[in-house]
């Protein structure tokens, strides 16, 4: 146990430097901005609540991909398969086999977590680039799949006709159905993060040798880290199927999968909210711009370049360095 | 606290600069409203040039009916949206038509996989789609719905089509190979030509199935497997980039000498091939300048060269016509309420530049025709067109009512 | 089965891979050398291959004028990639690889619509150039002779490249490069030149090989995703980093696929996947690779 303390000491010295865990101080705008959520139907356009509901279950996605990222430092290319394997399996038994809504929808979650374990456990065992190549070939080997069995899994034409229950048929009734999971989940993954397991996973980030030498089982840890990362991707992808009330081989490419990775790179990796700001920044700014030209990749590779160079903590990262330093200032002061 | 006030203020602003707030209460349409249109298309992969084509020809209808004073003393207003191929995206930008830019009528996609997609976002909100491109029989007969009318000969017509000419051409021909992309159009192509030729020749067989993915860049061990089976005749649904690549990879094997082969031989392809373009080999597609020159064709030539500098393919042809057909039920129904269009729709005929051809009240599928032909050098052209051209109208080859039904029992379509 | 028929998909399967590995070459070259994975090889390749097509419409010289436009292009993507290696990639050394990663998919991003912008989405074509226009006759069978100039440039790719770093005293540092940048760096060798001659090499390569692709088939948008993946496996599958590990990975994948078409065509591109995440599982480092990181 105590070896769980001491890895929990680096972690948490990684932790300090970088999120404020300070309950109080994060609280007012969290609040705000859920009220914000909460009034955003009475005070915004039928489409661009559609767009809000799109940044929110983008969101997820990115703070899953986040989870193996910016808090364990492994770069996965592959969360895509997930993300769609939590589409199709809700679409599937629900279009198919015309079972209830709920438990498609949990089915679906469970389905992106199981092939999150099968997968896990072959990739945890290699790091770096390995890693990433590996989680991208599974992930196209799941794409392929799903892709060529049109038998089964409708192929390319994907599956449509994927209806929530009545009572959340409308966008309205609908976005609020994807705030409040979203709310719960973003809850659930910051108090994974900011748990024992969580300084842990940062621990092996900062320096996995010393972690190791302390008798954490990394890949264990990794693994079940990863279990998650794909349960929540998948939870994003359930959310999206019914949303659009349909679901396509193009949502698990490999190129899906990078998008999270521009998210959480534009808002910042090292704090828990980059992946949302920078997600909400990139899912309206694509719509806005799709108005008028589909230019829209150049845009966005600038972006990234932009991004790598001038901020590298992110947007959010660096909002809250210059919130920092005014700090800083006013205490010298 | 200051600063977390400071901060908290500058989030919100930032939030409310990226949605915009608009007042919920819309204005009631006016009688002199421009009628919207909204043309999705998909700016990506094998499908950009076609949308890009398309477009052109929406765009030069557009501005001549608005020319000529509109529709019903309406202007017509075009937006265009991209869909990149994805489905996902298209169904979002068909939702930003139909919500935010309030579009009467859809035109496009390119894309199979997408339109179905999209049919069901605007199905459920109620507007009508006017399919050119995106062929499968998938939009109006297993996932039928009234939002949608279709006059690009469905995957159905058109095998069954191209099937027959080959068959003509080639009586003898029992053993066959197929080779098409992998995906909706591909496989519905070939399983219509499948179930043709068992009609036309019972003991034929089909021994080998190529289905590379659409967009492959190296045919060479499709070819060489086709080969192997010395089949009689080859049946392809390959188009555009992937049929350039094909027929420069096949030639150098003897191919088209050997075998028969009929595909999807258009503009696009034979511009792109050039001298490559083979010669003697059958061809189908679907309303080319050169494969239906009429008055009314060649005038919509001239006009589209001035605007565009080069020769219309069938995909600006259809879309051209599509936007006319809308006008024509519009003006039939005297309004532009999607209900009575579609009413005006059921059973109207188009004077188009493919000649004339009726929306089947059943269906909504168009009786437009279907072309066949052979490759051949072309003197007044810089490139190869067609020779012994054949038209074949629609309602020659469509599935009959009772054949349509029959579909509909088995995908649960009431109508 | 008879025999002229495999050997014909035997020899199919050569021809792609050596078109695979004209292009994988140059990724395992930046990768053994300088650590990077550019995703964006892929994009310079599709780059090389327009490029290639304008010069080659530009220059209107009949039978040399193919020759001429891939040698230009291949300069030109050349250029492109000192670009590219001075002002993005030199920058990032010194940053995590992660960081570098994600500059080249951001160039991807880049590129391709760059390509849109100038060349639209039109598919092109360039007909083969003399002298293989036609096809040899191997057991009675046709093979078309551009596939041997694929396969005989592949080979001289492959004997240039293991003469520059086998026996070239570039390719020593290259070689103590890749094994210890540090003491390289401490025995006074400048190792920023020799990334950025190493790139520009790779950059090189890149834009031949899209050039010598454009009469092969068409030439479109979405040649760099497809390729880049096909790259991948062969540089995973043979090893990320070595010369004999590409050749070997584009001998099997060009194998796995051209055998996977003829007897399960919908699956051929699974096949590719399933040997790719095989070797990941069982030998991350490829077969010809080495074990670190």
């Amino acid at each position: 146990m105590g070896y769980f303390r001491e890895a929990g000491k680096i972690g948490m010295k990684a932790n300090n430097m970088e999120i404020k865990t300070s309950w109080l101080k994060s609280s007012w705008w969290i609040i705000l901005l859920i009220a914000a959520g909460i009034a955003a139907p009475r005070v915004i356009s039928e489409f661009y609540l559609l767009i809000l509901g799109e940044a929110l279950i983008m969101s997820l996605f990115a703070l899953s991909f986040n989870l193996l990222f910016g808090h364990m430092g492994q770069l996965p290319f592959g969360q895509a398969a997930f993300y769609g394997l939590g589409g199709y399996g809700i679409a599937m038994l629900l279009t198919k086999y015309q079972i209830n809504f709920w438990l498609s929808f949990a089915a679906g979650i469970g389905l992106a977590a199981l092939a999150g374990l099968i997968i896990g456990i072959f990739c945890v065992r290699l790091r770096g680039i390995y890693f990433s190549i590996l989680t991208l070939a599974f992930g196209q080997l799941i794409f392929v799949i799903i892709y060529k069995w049109h038998d089964f899994t409708g192929g390319d034409d994907g599956i449509q006709g994927v209806f929530p229950p009545e009572f959340l048929k409308t966008p309205v009734s609908y976005y609020y159905f994807i705030l409040l999971v979203f709310c719960l989940a973003a809850f659930i993954l910051w108090r994974i993060t900011n748990s024992p397991f969580g300084y842990i996973l940062k621990a092996m980030r900062e320096n996995s040798e010393r972690t190791e030498f302390l008798g954490i089982p990394i890949a264990r840890y990794q693994l079940v880290a990863f279990v998650i990362s794909a349960t929540f991707a998948g939870l994003a992808g359930a959310l999206w199927a019914p949303f659009y009330r349909s679901v396509a081989p193009s949502t698990l490419m490999w190129i899906k999968s990078g998008e999270p990775v521009m998210a959480t790179i534009l808002g910042g990796a090292g704090l828990f909210f980059g992946p949302v700001l920078g997600t909400f920044i990139i899912t309206f700014f694509h719509a806005y711009i799709l108005g008028f030209t589909h230019f829209w990749p150049i845009i966005m590779g600038a972006l990234i370049l932009i991004v790598i160079f001038f901020l590298p903590g992110g947007v959010l990262g660096f909002i809250k360095e210059k919130l920092d330093n005014r700090k800083k200032k006013e205490q010298q002061s | 606290m200051k600063k977390l006030a400071g901060f908290t203020v500058f989030l919100c602003i930032l939030t409310m600069l990226l949605v915009p707030v608009t007042v919920l209460a819309g204005t009631k349409a006016s009688a002199k409203d421009p009628i919207r249109l909204g043309a999705i298309w998909d700016y990506a992969g094998p499908c950009y040039m076609l949308s890009e084509s398309a477009v052109q020809g929406i765009k030069i209808a557009v501005d001549e009916i608005n020319a000529k004073g509109g529709v019903i003393g309406r202007k017509l207003d075009l937006i265009v949206r991209d869909t990149e191929m994805k489905v996902d995206v298209g169904a979002r930008e068909t939702k930003d038509l139909i919500l935010r830019e309030k579009v009467n009528f859809l035109v496009g996609p390119c894309s199979s996989g997408v339109a179905l997609a999209v049919q069901v976002v605007h199905a459920e909100s109620k507007v009508l789609r006017v399919t050119c491109m995106a062929n499968t029989e998938g939009q109006v007969v297993d996932k039928f719905t009234p939002y949608v009318t279709q006059v690009v000969p469905n995957t159905y017509m058109e095998g069954v089509a191209a099937t027959r000419f080959m068959n003509k051409k080639y009586p003898a021909a029992k053993k066959f190979c197929t080779v098409a992309p992998d995906y909706e159009y591909g496989r519905r192509e070939e399983a219509a030509f499948a179930e043709e030729i068992k009609k036309l020749v019972p003991d034929s067989e089909i021994l080998y199935q190529a289905w590379p993915k659409p967009g492959e860049k190296d045919y060479t061990s499709f070819i060489t497997a086709i080969m192997a089976q010395k089949p009689d005749a080859v049946h392809s649904s390959l188009f555009g980039g992937d049929l350039v690549a094909f027929t420069k990879q096949a030639a150098p094997y003897g191919f088209f000498e050997k075998i028969p082969f009929i595909a999807l031989y258009d503009l696009p392809v034979f511009v792109a091939l050039g001298a490559d373009a083979p010669e003697g080999v059958m061809a189908f597609g679907r309303g080319c300048f050169f494969m239906d020159p009429n008055p009314k064709m060649m005038e919509f030539v001239d006009k589209y060269r001035k605007a565009r500098g080069a020769y219309p393919d069938s995909w600006a042809v259809q879309a051209y016509d599509s936007v006319y057909l809308i006008k024509a039920a519009v003006e039939k129904a005297k309004s532009s309420d999607t209900e009575k269009v579609i009413k005006a729709m059921e059973g109207i005929s188009l004077d188009s530049l493919r000649g004339k051809f009726t929306i089947r009240p059943l269906d909504h599928m168009g009786s437009v025709p279907c072309y066949q032909g052979i490759i051949a050098k072309d003197p007044k052209y810089p490139f190869k067109t067609w020779k012994d051209i054949v038209r074949v109208p629609g309602d020659q080859v469509w599935r009959s009512e009772e054949g349509v039904r029959e579909v509909w029992k088995k995908t649960g379509v009431t109508r | 089965m008879s025999f002229d028929v495999l050997f014909n998909q035997f020899l199919s399967g050569i021809a792609r891979g050596a078109l695979l590995f004209l292009v994988a070459s140059g990724l395992s070259l930046t990768f053994g050398v300088l650590r990077v994975l550019n995703f964006a090889h892929g994009s310079l390749y599709m780059l090389g291959a327009f490029l290639s097509y304008s010069i080659w419409k530009w220059l209107l010289i009949p039978v040399y004028g193919f020759y001429v436009a891939t040698l230009l292009s291949a300069l030109a993507i050349a250029g492109i990639g000192l670009l590219i290696e001075y002002t993005i990639l030199r920058r990032l050394y010194a940053r995590g690889w992660p960081e570098q990663l994600l500059a080249t998919y951001a160039l991807i991003l880049i590129i391709t619509d760059i390509v849109k912008w100038f060349w639209g989405g039109e598919f092109l074509s360039i007909p083969r150039p003399e002298p293989f226009t036609k096809a040899v006759f191997l057991f009675d069978f046709p093979f078309p002779s551009y596939n041997f100039f694929i396969i005989i440039l592949g080979l001289v790719l492959v004997f240039f490249l293991w003469w520059l770093v086998y026996k070239t005293r570039l390719g020593d540092i290259i070689r103590a490069a890749a094994h210890d940048r540090d003491m390289v760096s401490a025995l006074g060798i400048p190792i920023p030149w020799l990334f950025t001659s190493i790139f520009v090499l790779g950059a090189f390569i890149a834009g031949l090989s899209g050039a010598v692709t454009a009469p092969y088939g068409a030439v479109a948008l979405g040649m760099d995703i497809e390729i880049i993946i096909e790259c991948f496996a062969v540089v995973v599958i043979g090893g990320m980093g070595s010369l004999p590990g590409t050749l070997l990975g584009s001998f099997i994948v060009g194998q796995v696929y051209s055998f996977g078409i003829m007897y399960k065509p919908e699956l051929a591109l699974a096949f590719i996947f399933m040997v790719m995440a095989i070797v990941l599982i069982i030998r991350p480092w490829g077969i010809f690779g080495r074990p670190e990181r």
